[in-house]
Formats: C-alpha cells, sequence, structure tokens
C-alpha cells in the first residue's frame, strides 16, 4: 500500500511539473515576443521570431524533464508500452515473428537440457572435480575389435563400461575385486577408493506387492568417498559391506516416495528383493542419481549383499581374472592426476603382471588409465553425445533460420517505418533515443519468443526423453536450461533488432519525409542485407531436408527389414520365476503351466516363451558340431515348446520344440537354416549332433531347422543360431523368460489377464515389460524413429519459415514497383511477363541458396553416415527430392505475390504517383 | 537555421551554471530575464540558447543551488522566479575561483607579452 501511494504522489508531483514547465515556457515565449515587439517588429512576426529562437518547445522540454532524474525508467515504460501497441496492432508479424522464435528457442532449449544433463553437468556430489575413474587400457588383439583383452578370463558387466577408443585401444573400465583391494592399500594420492557396479533388474517386493527395481550394488566407502549425506536414516557403511553382515538397502528418493510416501517412513523397514529380506537403512537424497548420468537405481545395496543371491559370486571376490567391479576414487587435495596416475602406474603394473597366466597376456598386460569422474560415468555420454550434437546442429539452424526470418520481417518493417522516424528525427529525438525504443520492441518480441519457447522445450522435453532414450534418460527444465533460454531471446533480440534499427535511423529527414510509395525503386544489382537473408534460409533449409531425407529413408529401410517371424498380433513380457523364490527344476514346471494357462485363453491362439526375446537376444557359448570347424559367431536361444508355431518361422525341415521334449528326455535342438548351410552344406542335417561347450558339455539331436529369423536387433546381421529347449539344462540357470502371446486382436487388451493369471500363479512374481512386438521393434529403432521424425519436422518448419520469408520480401517489394509495374502493363507487359518478372527473383534467390548448400550437403552428409542404415550418405533419392521440395516451396512462395503483381491495373497504379 | 551575427561567442562548456548563479547573486527573478541579464551585461557577446537555459536550471534546482517560487511580473504575470539558496551561494564562490584560476591560466598561454 505504502508503495501504491508513493507512486500515486509521484505521479501528482510528475503531473504539476510537467504543467509547470508549460507555464514556464509559455511565459518565456510571451516575455520574448513582448520585447521583440518593442524591438519593433509586428506582433505576428514577433511571437514567430520568439518561437524560431526556442527551438522544438518539445525537446527542450524533454531535455530538461533529464534532470528530473527518473527519465530512463519512465523512457523505458514509454518504450515497452508504445512496443505493446505496435506489437498489438500488427498481430499477423508479432505471433509469425515469435512463433517462429518459440521453435527455434524451444527446440534449442529442449536438445541442450539433455547435453546439460548427459554431457556437461557434474555429479550433484561434493566437489565434483577431485573425483577419478580407476581404468586402464590396452592394445587389444588385432581387427577383432570388441573382443575384450585375453587377460580378462571372466567378463561380468552390461554393455558400456569398457570399449574400444580408436586411439587408445581396448578401455577398460571394470577390473578384479583385487585391484581394487590394491587401490586401497596405500592413501597417498586418494583420500578414498570407492567400487561399485553396474545396476541390474531385481524383484523389489514391498508390503507384498512386487516388482521389477533396479539396483546397484556400491562397496562401504561408496557415499563417504562421493560426500553424499543421507536424506533420511543413514547410507551404507563400510561395516555393512562384507560377507555376512545384517543386510540392508538404500533407497533412491524417489522410490522411497512411489512406495513408503516419503523418506522418513522407508526408514527402518523390511522389503523384499529377489525374496530375500533387507532392511531400508536409509534414503539418499532427491538430487543423487548414482554415477551414472541419466540412469537413476532404485536402490543401493552393498557389495557383499551379492553373496545372498547364490551362485558363484564368493569366487569373483578372489579370482584374479575375472573382471567386474568399477572404481572410483577422489584425489587427495593438491595431488594432480598425473601425479596420482605415476604413483600407481607401477604398482598396478606389478599387479597385473602377477595375474598373468601365460607368455600372450603378459605381452599385451592392460595399463593403468586415471581419467577425471567430476562427470561420472561416460558410457552414456559415448552413446548419445554425437546424435545429441547433430540434434543440437540442426535445431541451431532452425533458430537461425528463425533469427534471419525475424531480421528480414524487422528489417522490411524498419523500411516501412522510415517516415515514423523521419518525423521522429526531426521531432528533435536523439538517434540512440530511437534505436533504444527499437530496441525495446524487438527484445520484447523476442522474449515472448522465449517465453513460448519454453512451453515448447517443455512438450519437447518429453517428447524426447520418449523419443530418444526409450524413456531410460531423464532431464528436466532447470536454471541452466531456463537461462539458456534466455540468454538466446536476448542475444536474438539485441543483435537482430540492433541492425534494422541502426539502418532506420540513418535515413536523411528530408527525403525520407519527401518520400511518396514507389517513388524509389532498388537497383537490381544491389545485394541488400534482406536478399542476403533469404539465401541463407533457403540454404540452411535444403541442408535440412537432405537431413530429413536421409533419415526418412533409412527409417523406411529398416522397416522394410525381413523380421523372418510375424510381428502382428504379438505379446510379449517377462516374468522371473527364480527372483521371486522358486528353486531350480520347479522354476521349469512353474513356467510351463503358465505356459499351458496362456495357451487356454481365449482369444490367445498360441503362447510360447524364449529365455530372451528374438530381437533382444544376444547369448553365445561354444557350440560344436563334430568334425567342423569351431565357429564363435554361433548364437543361441532357450526356447519353450512351439515357439517356431507361435513367432510364425517356417519350418522347413523336422519339427517345432515339442512337449515330447521334457527334462530327462533325449536332447534335441532346432537350427537355422544358413547354421545348417554352413555346417553340413547340402547334406540332410536331421538326425545329426551338436554339442553345447560350457561346464557339462551336451550332446543334443537335430530335430529340425528352420528359414532365418532376426536375432538380436534389426540392424546387425543375421548370426547363425541354433534354438535349444530352454527346460533340458542350459549352461546358465534358468531364470528369466519372455513370454509370446499370438493372440486374435490387439495384444494390449490381454495384459490384464496377463497380469491376474500370473498373480493367481505367484503373486510375488512381477509381470515386467509388457509390451506388443511392434512396441519393441518400434523401441529399438527408437533413434532412427527420431531422427526421421524430428529431422521432417524442423524441415517443414525450416521450409515454412523459409517461404514465409520469402512471401513478405517479395510481396513488399512488388508493392514498392506498383508504379514501375503499372508503367510495363500500361506499355504493354502481359501478365504472364510480369508473373515471370517476379518468379524469376525467386528462381535466382533458390538457385543461389542451393548454390551454397548442395555442396555443403554433399561434404558434411557423411557425417551423419553412422546414423544410416543400408544406404550411402550421399544419396542421390534424397538429395533430389530434397532440391525439388525446395524449388517447388520457394516457386508456390512467390506465385501467390507474383499474381498480385500480374493484377495491378495500370490506371490505379499510376494514379498513385 | 538561425543566423548569428558573427561577433557572438558560443558559451563554454559548463559556464552556464557559473553565470545563472553569477546573475541570481543579484537577486530574483525569471529565466527570460536570466538570458536577457547575460546577453546584455556581456554586451551581445554572449547568446543563451533557451534550449539549454532551462534544462540547467531545473538542473541547478535538483541539485539544491538555487530555488524556485511563483511570483507576478512586475507586468502582474504569474512567473517562475529562481534564486540563490545558500549551498548555491557556497557553489558560487568555488565555481568563482575556479574559473579565475582557468582564466587566468588561459591568459598566461594566450597573452604571454602582458606580464
Amino acid at each position: 500500500m505504502i508503495s501504491f501511494f508513493r507512486k500515486l504522489t509521484w505521479l501528482m508531483r510528475r503531473r504539476r511539473k510537467e504543467d509547470e514547465l508549460g507555464e514556464e515556457l509559455r511565459f518565456h515565449l510571451e516575455e520574448e515576443a513582448e520585447q521583440r515587439q518593442t524591438e519593433g517588429l509586428a506582433a505576428e512576426q514577433a511571437r514567430w521570431a520568439a518561437l524560431r529562437d526556442l527551438g522544438s518547445i518539445a525537446s527542450v522540454q524533454e531535455n530538461t524533464r533529464v534532470s528530473w532524474g527518473w527519465t530512463t525508467l519512465e523512457q523505458l515504460g514509454q518504450d515497452v508500452r508504445y512496443a505493446l501497441r505496435t506489437m498489438l496492432a500488427n498481430k499477423a508479424f508479432t505471433a509469425l515473428a515469435a512463433l517462429s522464435l518459440a521453435l527455434g528457442i524451444g527446440a534449442n532449449t529442449a536438445i541442450y537440457s539433455f547435453m546439460d544433463t548427459l554431457l556437461l553437468r557434474s555429479l550433484p556430489v561434493q566437489d565434483p572435480g577431485s573425483l577419478v575413474l580407476l581404468n586402464w587400457q590396452a592394445a587389444g588383439r588385432g581387427q577383432d575389435a570388441e573382443r575384450s583383452p585375453s587377460i580378462m578370463h571372466g567378463v561380468h558387466t552390461r554393455s558400456g563400461s569398457s570399449y574400444r577408443d580408436p586411439q587408445k585401444g581396448y578401455i577398460g573400465g571394470i577390473v578384479p575385486y583385487a585391484a581394487f583391494e590394491l587401490f586401497r592399500k596405500d592413501d597417498s594420492a586418494f583420500t578414498s577408493v570407492f567400487a561399485h557396479y553396474q545396476p541390474s533388474s531385481f524383484t523389489l517386493s514391498v508390503k507384498g506387492e512386487a516388482d521389477i527395481a533396479s539396483g546397484e550394488y556400491v562397496s562401504g566407502d561408496f557415499f563417504r568417498g562421493l560426500g553424499v549425506p543421507a536424506a533420511s536414516g543413514r547410507l551404507i557403511v563400510s561395516d555393512d559391506d562384507r560377507a555376512g553382515a545384517e543386510p540392508v538397502a538404500i533407497l533412491s528418493h524417489s522410490l522411497s516416495q512411489s512406495r513408503f510416501g516419503g523418506p522418513a517412513q522407508a526408514v527402518g523397514q523390511s522389503i523384499l528383493i529377489n525374496n530375500i529380506a533387507f532392511t531400508v537403512a536409509g534414503v539418499t537424497p532427491p538430487e543423487f542419481f548414482g554415477v551414472n548420468p541419466g540412469i537413476a537405481p532404485d536402490f543401493y545395496l552393498p557389495m557383499h549383499a551379492n553373496l545372498l543371491f547364490g551362485g558363484d559370486i564368493a569366487g569373483w571376490y578372489l579370482a584374479q581374472n575375472t573382471y567386474w567391479i568399477e572404481v572410483m576414487a577422489r584425489l587427495r587435495p593438491g595431488v594432480s592426476i598425473q601425479a596420482a596416475q605415476a604413483t600407481w602406474a607401477a604398482p598396478f603394473r606389478q599387479w597385473v603382471e602377477s595375474t598373468a597366466t601365460n607368455d600372450q597376456e603378459r605381452a599385451n598386460l592392460p595399463v593403468l588409465l586415471i581419467r577425471e569422474g567430476g562427470g561420472g560415468l561416460d558410457a552414456l555420454r559415448r552413446r548419445y553425445s554425437k546424435p545429441l550434437y547433430m540434434l543440437m546442429t540442426l535445431v541451431g539452424f532452425i533458430l537461425a533460420i528463425a533469427c534471419a526470418n525475424i531480421a528480414n520481417l524487422l528489417l522490411a518493417r524498419a523500411t516501412a517505418r522510415r517516415r515514423e522516424m523521419a518525423v521522429r528525427l526531426g521531432m528533435g529525438a536523439t538517434r540512440s533515443r530511437v534505436v533504444r525504443q527499437l530496441l525495446t520492441e524487438s527484445i520484447l518480441l523476442a522474449s515472448l519468443g522465449g517465453i513460448l519457447g519454453l512451453l515448447v522445450a517443455y512438450g519437447s522435453i518429453r517428447f524426447l526423453t520418449l523419443l530418444l532414450g526409450n524413456g531410460a534418460l531423464h532431464s528436466s527444465l532447470d536454471w541452466h536450461v531456463m537461462g539458456l533460454a534466455g540468454a538466446l531471446s536476448l542475444l536474438t533480440g539485441v543483435v537482430f533488432g540492433l541492425v534494422p534499427a541502426i539502418q532506420s535511423t540513418r535515413a536523411d529527414v528530408i527525403p525520407a519525409l519527401k518520400e511518396v510509395r514507389a517513388s524509389h525503386t532498388p537497383s537490381r544489382f544491389r545485394v541488400s542485407l534482406s536478399q542476403v537473408l533469404i539465401v541463407a534460409q533457403i540454404a540452411l533449409s535444403l541442408l535440412m531436408l537432405v537431413a530429413a531425407g536421409l533419415f526418412i529413408r533409412t527409417l523406411s529401410n529398416l522397416q522394410s527389414v525381413q523380421l523372418g517371424f510375424n510381428r502382428d498380433n504379438l505379446l510379449l513380457f517377462q516374468l522371473n520365476a527364480r527372483q521371486a523364490g522358486h528353486q531350480d527344476a520347479e522354476i521349469t514346471s512353474f513356467y510351463t503351466e503358465l505356459q499351458k494357462r496362456f495357451n487356454a485363453l481365449p482369444g490367445v491362439r498360441i503362447a510360447s516363451l524364449s529365455h530372451e526375446s528374438l530381437l533382444n537376444a544376444g547369448t553365445g557359448q561354444p557350440i560344436s558340431v563334430p568334425g567342423a570347424e569351431r565357429d564363435s559367431k554361433t548364437r543361441l536361444l532357450y526356447v519353450g515348446p512351439a515357439f517356431f508355431t507361435t513367432m510364425q518361422i517356417p519350418i522347413l525341415l523336422g519339427r517345432d520344440i515339442d512337449d515330447r521334449d521334457q527334462p530327462g528326455s533325449p536332447a534335441v535342438v532346432v537350427i537355422s537354416e544358413q547354421f545348417a548351410k554352413k555346417n553340413f552344406g547340402e547334406e540332410n542335417p536331421l538326425g545329426r549332433h551338436l554339442t553345447l561347450g560350457g561346464r557339462d558339455p551336451r550332446d543334443m539331436e537335430i530335430v529340425g531347422v528352420v528359414r532365418e529369423a532376426r536375432y538380436g536387433g534389426l540392424k546387425r546381421e543375421v548370426p547363425p543360431v541354433v534354438y535349444i529347449p530352454y527346460n533340458q539344462g542350459s549352461h546358465k540357470a534358468v531364470a528369466e523368460m519372455t513370454f509370446v502371446l499370438r493372440t486374435s486382436s490387439d495384444p494390449l487388451g490381454f495384459v490384464n489377464t496377463v497380469r491376474e493369471i500370473a498373480h493367481q500363479a505367484d503373486a510375488r512374481v512381477p509381470v515386467s515389460n509388457v509390451q506388443t512386438q511392434s512396441a519393441q521393434i518400434d523401441e529399438l529403432m527408437g533413434q532412427e524413429i527420431a531422427f526421421a521424425k524430428l529431422c521432417s519436422a524442423f524441415a517443414f518448419l525450416a521450409l515454412v519459415v523459409a517461404c514465409v520469408g520469402l512471401y513478405g520480401t517479395l510481396s513488399y517489394n512488388i508493392a514498392r514497383r506498383t508504379g514501375e509495374i503499372g508503367i510495363r502493363m500500361a506499355l504493354g507487359a502481359r501478365r504472364g511477363s510480369v508473373v515471370w518478372m517476379v518468379l524469376r527473383d525467386v528462381v535466382v534467390f533458390a538457385a543461389a541458396g542451393l548454390a551454397i548448400s548442395v555442396p555443403i550437403a554433399l561434404a558434411t552428409s557423411t557425417l551423419v553416415a553412422s546414423f544410416l542404415f543400408d544406404m550411402k550418405p550421399n544419396d542421390p533419392l534424397a538429395l533430389t527430392l530434397a532440391v525439388v521440395i525446395l524449388l517447388a516451396s520457394a516457386l508456390l512462395a512467390g506465385y501467390a505475390p507474383a499474381r498480385k503483381a500480374s493484377r495491378i491495373d495500370p490506371m490505379i497504379a499510376l494514379r498513385h504517383q | 537555421m538561425s543566423v548569428k551575427p558573427p561577433s557572438r561567442v558560443e558559451l563554454l562548456q559548463g559556464t552556464l551554471d557559473l553565470l545563472i548563479l553569477q546573475t541570481l547573486l543579484a537577486g530574483p527573478t525569471h529565466g527570460h530575464a536570466i538570458a536577457k541579464h547575460i546577453q546584455r551585461t556581456s554586451e551581445d557577446l554572449l547568446q543563451v540558447e533557451t534550449g539549454s537555459l532551462y534544462p540547467a536550471l531545473h538542473r541547478l534546482e535538483a541539485k539544491g543551488w538555487i530555488s524556485a517560487t511563483w511570483e507576478l511580473s512586475d507586468k502582474g504575470k504569474r512567473a517562475k522566479y529562481y534564486r540563490l539558496t545558500p549551498l548555491g551561494r557556497k557553489q558560487l564562490a568555488t565555481e568563482q575561483s575556479k574559473w579565475q584560476a582557468f582564466s587566468r591560466a588561459m591568459g598566461l598561454i594566450v597573452n604571454p607579452e602582458v606580464l
């Protein structure tokens, strides 16, 4: 209230001062006139002389106001008000400009938020700068790029932590437990050394409700080393991380909220993880997501808790050549990475040398590689950085086109407002004052674009989350990203408002005031800024069109990939009975029973199961044909009865796996056509035998040969595959199985029934990853779909914006040339020739744009080669199509103004002069 | 454009304040009279631009060196009369001594033979 009154009195005082100034000046004029009259001038003349002497009253008033001290703010207010009025008066202009900016800024902000999350931001932990990753590098062997060095006898990891670097050779993120113990022995370089291994999925049961959740094993010093405090309770400490310790779990903040209603309620509760009781000891803070940006585990377990889940884990802790844990450390203050590397290189070498078992291993030992760890693990960074940079470039283009468009619109408007500016300047406004006002307008416009852009960004982040990472990636709008949006809009406002503002205030007052429409014909050969902008827009649009063409073709190539099975009306879902507490032999009967129940469901034509879904499969195990060479390319799939009938994979010879194939009955196997050709040539493979290698080799009889079906993704070459009954013993214990249901109607209609049946069979076994086969295929093509969709949307956007710009410029030029065109028509020019005259400009613009962009497109499309499938980067079809679309749209944009020009009535046009 | 007699000299930057304060030393008066007084006293050599007189008056008022009241002029019309404040007197003294130092310095350089 007080400030309101202050404002009111301020306004009143302001009004009074204004009146007083007017009166003062009036008095001055009267005095002056009177004096002149006494000097002998006529009354009227004296008055004029006095006025002339005073100069511009407005200008005197303006200058006087400056001395009152509140002008700057007041002028800003005036400018903003005026700007809002002009924006409202030109709704179409405002809407167009704000919308194109909003799309540009929004798209940039959205992509940037992902880059920020994945590539730029540090871990939300104490002093991330002093964290390091303890990795190693090895030259590796020959061309077999995917192969790990032979020193790694046992490798237990999910993809990502180790990879081949083109410069450094094989980079290993995982080490044996013994190496971790080695690093912990000496604390001269590190204040703490801690380990973890990548999250895996567990069956988590809270208050009788089972679900799949991801959990990460961490060493006792993990949280202390990172410097993460507990949001509630306590985090894992060293004493928790030993064999036989009380089993405790730490929940993530979001899990504590979704399952317990909050961190405080979760602490002390008992939960079942894979059917083993754990006590919730604490909850991590909400901003903590582990050490892998973009992927947040649901809970954390002490590393040694993995002993509780059975298997031969105890051996992992002792085996010197089993690589499985990832180690991080915090540098002691004052110790650099190089110093730490120097300190540890020799001890590590000594240790690793002691683990080598033969000369080949000794010749190619891993070398310690200490890397910055403040950003966390970089598996996702490696995977997404290229796509993200590419998308960032594309959205950068969009913003550039939008900016060019706005600059063009502002330029055109500035020219249209030359008289207004001339009047302002003529009345005594300084140039800086007018520029300031024009800048206020453009910044206001840009801010509007920025605000709308944030909305666009909010929407597209959610869209991108689904498209890019199938929902595995997380990103959100935060102040980093908002700041970027703000900076972007301010920058566009200033940069693209300044040039037109300066240009329009440069006008000489007198000619501008006298200027009559159409008296000013721009010479044809002078290249104006607006023409340059149009050509740039056309050039950028073509690049986007080419990119869109390439990605759309890639997607269609992928979509037409021969699957080898029928994708329609298939429902996939996973069950893991072992995690829920079922034991070995009984697991198979549990699954067999379930399969029977699903088969009996009305609407389900047939049901089967395999240990992995075909397209996600990737299991290799030595398989040998007596008398043939061993082949490491062969892959296998453990399947249930009627698998081929369910998937509709044609059986070429022999039979499907069926109910005859029981535990204890003669071991059988079905092979793929390729495997048959490779190992048996033209001979009949039925009745021949294979040996499944591993700990207890097993002899199997071939009972069937099936047609090729896609295995392990869409892009990879189909490997030779052998299909083995899952219930006749396998190289690893039967645990998780993927069921497939062939339904007679929409598969998603069966989801609830499936859940009910599973729940009835055993409530502890959650149904997870429920999706249709088609959805799974789309998911596999996620990046390609995303690129194709985004690029075509971007290209369309770019094209529309560029065409609108072209249309605007042409219309404006024609309006200015009305007189000229009128004369031409009066002299006998035909309508057709007038249309052609305008379209010729379009063709020139387009040709200039193409001349710039086609070579660029040819040169840069190789950069996206890795994103393409089954095609060359310089695809002539995509390029030709892009050029044709661009030319057609440009001509279309030019046709309307051209037609309008040809309809000019010479009489009216000439009378205008 | 107004045509000025060649005999007139441009006001030096920053001297208008001094001229106004000096003029007001003689007693309160209005803007027009201040301009005329400066012109007359300088034997028409100095012409005060109205465009800079009023901003200057308002600026001095804002600084508190002069104050203003509305009074009736000798011809019976309402006019804004300016007068020196005590602060203004002090300011005048500083401006005077500054100017004297300046003009002496200029004199020394431009007319060395006078000494």
